[in-house]
């Protein structure tokens, strides 16, 4: 089944390999008021994201889930987080560019406290 | 306030503005800038009895994809602004779950895709990025 063509099954797929995106992540924009720093690791099969939140706020640990650039698997290109501090829940979804890693955090508050979900982006580079 | 970044706080000590993000400057039918896409073709983002609903098409042959309708979340770019620019919608087919999140910038609407099949067919979990226009 498909919904749409690119889900077409293809005749070799091969298991997503995480290893272009393991590592610790720094952020370009040092004025950032969003992430510094993440860092991927593998634990047996799992893909493991640790954040540290502006200034310097530890988020622990999540899994993450890798992503290849097609149906055939390889190399991973991508990953989706999701971290529920109970007051907010942020999916954090990234992408790698030419050795960037470009990371999308959307936020959603669930304390009453008015502040509006949001979106944040940053840039960071393979120490 | 609780946070976990600096992010998460009102600048100033603005008032937070409710927690209400409008959607409506991203409303409408958006095409996609690729017309040889494999890919998502078609996004309708529409607000229906107070809710915001995304309904995407996928390619498809000989017609697009029809995927229906499901709840989006529209986001603003700060805690304090009340203004739509990114959203995020789940599309969950039984045998594939596709995860849509978005963002507008310059009149362009840029889509990713994280999708993930849950059929045993062996296909890999894979990524695309397209940009859409209205």
């Amino acid at each position: 089944m498909i919904a749409r063509l690119s889900d077409r099954a293809s005749d070799r797929t091969a298991p997503i390999d995480s290893s272009p995106l393991l590592g610790q992540w720094l952020n370009y924009d040092v004025t950032s008021r969003n992430i510094c720093q993440l860092t991927l690791i593998q634990r047996g099969d799992a893909v493991i994201l640790r954040i540290t939140g502006v200034p310097d706020v530890d988020w622990g640990e999540t899994p993450a889930s890798p992503f290849a650039l097609t149906v055939s698997g390889g190399d991973a290109v991508a990953f989706k987080a999701a971290y529920d501090f109970e007051f907010l829940r942020v999916a954090v979804l990234a992408y790698l560019n030419k050795r960037l890693l470009v990371v999308d955090a959307y936020s959603t508050f669930h304390d009453g406290s008015g502040r509006s979900s949001y979106f944040a982006r940053d840039h960071f580079y393979l120490r | 306030m609780r946070y976990v970044r600096a992010e998460d706080r009102p600048p100033n000590g603005d008032a937070p503005p409710g927690g209400r993000v409008d959607p409506s400057p991203m409303l409408g039918t958006w095409f996609a800038t690729d017309k040889q896409s494999a890919g998502v073709v078609k996004l309708e983002l529409a607000e229906r009895d107070g809710a915001f609903v995304v309904r995407a098409f996928g390619a498809g042959s000989p017609e697009p994809v029809d995927w229906g309708e499901v709840p989006a979340v529209a986001y603003a770019k700060s805690v304090v602004s009340d203004e739509g620019m990114a959203v995020s919608a789940t599309f969950d087919f039984g045998f594939l779950e596709s995860l849509l999140a978005a963002y507008s910038k310059g009149g362009i609407l840029v889509l990713d895709t994280f999708n993930t099949f849950k059929d045993g067919s062996g296909r890999s979990a894979y990524f695309s990025r397209e940009f859409f226009h209205r």
